[in-house]
């Protein structure tokens, strides 16, 4: 664990604290304050990735540094969709998630700087990096609701918001094609890269798998999602799982040695 | 739902099973192990009743045809494993068995420049035979970009590490240790005599990139060196810490000629990210090596067999997915939109 005395670190802690604020608001049913908090969490996350921007003149997402950094940029807007336009609700844990997700960039990864290899000097590198990270928000929230189905919770605004298992639903069905797309994406990169389409990395596999768990929730969803609808969420969970060990195991244990281990 | 549907149902979702846990398993592997058993026979098989089930279940579940999403969906996973199936290196035996299309599956072309391998001769990639492609491969030219500048990390005995960026002027206090400040870099570090000194000088062409630095300590006394990039630092006096300067490489260039019937008929600067297509092959940018003639580089040559049919079988699954998940509630949205807004005029 290391602290971070530089502005880049004071960014990343002033947004875990203001996000921290904006989830105990929440949670103590100050909605409206907690919302607006949330807000100017998110403007400080965009500031903390604007000067990081800066700071490596490219696309911060080179590392498990920046991806964090990234990802906690990402959970407010996607919050607000969730809530504004799908109607799901769980602001409160996209708060907690918002500051549990740069913990790993304000204390643990290391913040040095680095040139892009050769390898990453390429324009499919941003998008297949970024439409990842949206996919695993997305799909982080329907790990949420699928929770929330499990432990047999309701919506506290009964009517106005969707049940968990719709939800979870339509979540997934959201971030389903921002991870096939990640996948697809990825592909034509490692063969324009390296050589191949496809490598049987470990990373690669492990984002097959992933991608499969979906496939298998949606075939299970239409079988038996009536009869079995516990079942369906417990799809949705490992699916979570799977994206979990890909975005770190993958890169941090020395179990998998790969193309991906620059990432770390 | 009639049993033969259901049991074709169940054969898919146990396919998709055993797919995630056979990933799962090679992903502890390694890629190379990885490789060599997703092409093992044992998995051909499954290959092979993956995309008959696929088949099968186009034709059983009339929904499948019914929503052209699904049917996109369903047929690109075909297609990826059929164009696969026929880039592999299996595939590429069946295609000299049944059609005679001869191709190397894979190999390295090792040149230096002027080289011209006649008739492309290339290590296959296992190492153990040499084959030869249908026309020639030329390189005129190869370098290597860095960025500039570059770097010179400082390491005390305690293992503390300091970076300095080696731009003119640049300086990093060292705390105790003193301070270094970068006095010029060098693209080819040289030495001559003048009168009875050595003066380093930057001699055209050659690489021996340096940094000449300057070190004060705490004392007020001060000291100045070279620190090289291939070699060990140069000071007259003792500094207490250790200097390495290094570069990033930012790309590796083969500028290369494809010679056939004593004609050029294609030219590329392959960089990493930009290979060359030619004559159903593609050449990448590996890597360099060296050896006691000099260095040279390694082109990677790889065939295209499949590679359309796959690429169709990705545009086919981006289109499916989004037509189906977002396109087509999206539209729903819209039109439920639209009828409600006039009645709520009307009302």
């Amino acid at each position: 664990m290391e602290i971070k005395y530089t502005i880049q670190g004071l960014l990343i802690y002033a947004t875990i604290a203001v996000y921290l604020f904006a989830f105990v608001a929440a949670v103590a049913r100050q909605a409206r304050a907690g919302r607006i908090v949330f807000l100017a969490g998110f403007l400080l996350a965009v500031l903390s990735y604007a000067y990081r921007w800066h700071d490596v003149r490219h696309v911060p997402l080179q590392n498990l540094f920046e991806v964090f950094l990234f990802l906690g940029m990402i959970c407010y807007p996607i919050s607000r969709f969730c809530r504004d336009v799908l109607r799901i609700g769980g602001q409160w844990a996209d708060m907690f998630i918002g500051a549990v997700v740069l913990v790993p960039s304000g204390f643990v990864f290391n913040a040095q700087p680095m040139q892009l290899p050769p390898a990453l000097q390429s324009w499919l590198f941003a998008p297949h990096v970024a439409v990842y990270m949206l996919a695993y928000i997305f799909m982080a929230k329907a790990a949420f609701q699928a929770g929330e189905q499990l432990l047999g919770r309701r919506s506290a605004v009964e009517g106005a918001l969707l049940p968990p298992e719709q939800a979870t639903y339509k979540l997934v069905i959201i971030g389903f094609p921002l991870l096939t797309l990640g996948l697809i994406l990825g592909s034509w990169w490692g063969k324009l890269a390296w050589g191949d389409y496809w490598g049987w990395d470990p990373k690669e596999l492990w984002s097959l798998a992933s991608w499969l768990v979906y496939i298998g929730y949606f075939h299970w969803r239409y079988m038996f999602g009536r009869i079995h609808p516990r079942i369906n969420s417990l799809w949705a969970i490992t699916g979570m799982a799977a994206i979990l060990i890909t975005l770190l195991w993958v890169n941090l244990s020395r179990l998998f040695p790969g193309l991906h281990s620059y990432a770390t | 739902m009639s049993r033969f549907r259901r049991a074709v149902l169940w054969a898919a979702l146990t396919a998709v099973i055993l797919l995630t846990l056979l990933s799962v398993h090679g992903a502890f592997l390694g890629a190379d192990r990885a490789q060599a058993f997703f092409n093992s026979l044992p998995l051909a098989v499954y290959w092979l009743a993956l995309a008959a089930l696929l088949i099968v279940g186009l034709v059983v579940f009339r929904r499948l045809l019914q929503i052209p999403a699904l049917l996109l969906i369903h047929l690109a996973c075909i297609l990826i494993l059929v164009g696969g199936m026929w880039g592999s290196k299996a595939g590429h035996v069946m295609q000299k068995q049944l059609f005679g299309i001869d191709k190397v599956v894979r190999g390295q072309l090792k040149m230096k420049i002027g080289d011209q391998a006649p008739k492309g001769r290339i290590d296959v990639e296992d190492g153990n035979s040499v084959r030869e492609l249908p026309f020639a491969v030329r390189l005129k030219g190869f370098r290597m970009e860095y960025y500039e500048p570059g770097e010179v990390m400082i390491r005390s005995r305690e293992g503390q590490v300091w970076r300095l960026s080696a731009k003119l002027g640049e300086q990093v206090s060292l705390g105790e240790l003193g301070r270094i400040t970068v006095q010029k870099a060098f693209e080819n570090f040289k030495l001559r005599a003048e009168g009875d000194k050595q003066v380093p000088y930057d001699a055209p062409g050659g690489s021996n990139p340096a940094v000449q630095v300057r070190v004060e300590r705490p004392d007020g006394t001060a000291t100045a060196g070279y620190v090289f990039e291939y070699f060990d630092p140069i000071f007259t006096e003792a500094i207490g810490f250790d200097l390495t300067y290094r570069r990033s490489i930012k790309d590796y260039i083969s500028e290369v000629e494809v010679v056939a019937d004593g004609k050029a008929v294609a030219a590329k600067a392959i960089e990493v990210n930009h290979p060359l297509h030619y004559g159903g092959y593609h050449f990448y940018q590996h890597s360099l090596d060296e050896d006691a003639a000099g260095q040279y580089t390694i082109l990677l040559v790889v065939s295209d067999s499949g590679l359309n049919v796959v690429y169709g079988g990705y545009v086919m699954l981006i289109a499916g997915v989004f037509w189906h998940f977002w396109g087509r509630r999206a539209l729903i949205v819209i039109k439920n939109r639209r009828t409600i807004v006039p009645q709520a005029e009307h009302e």
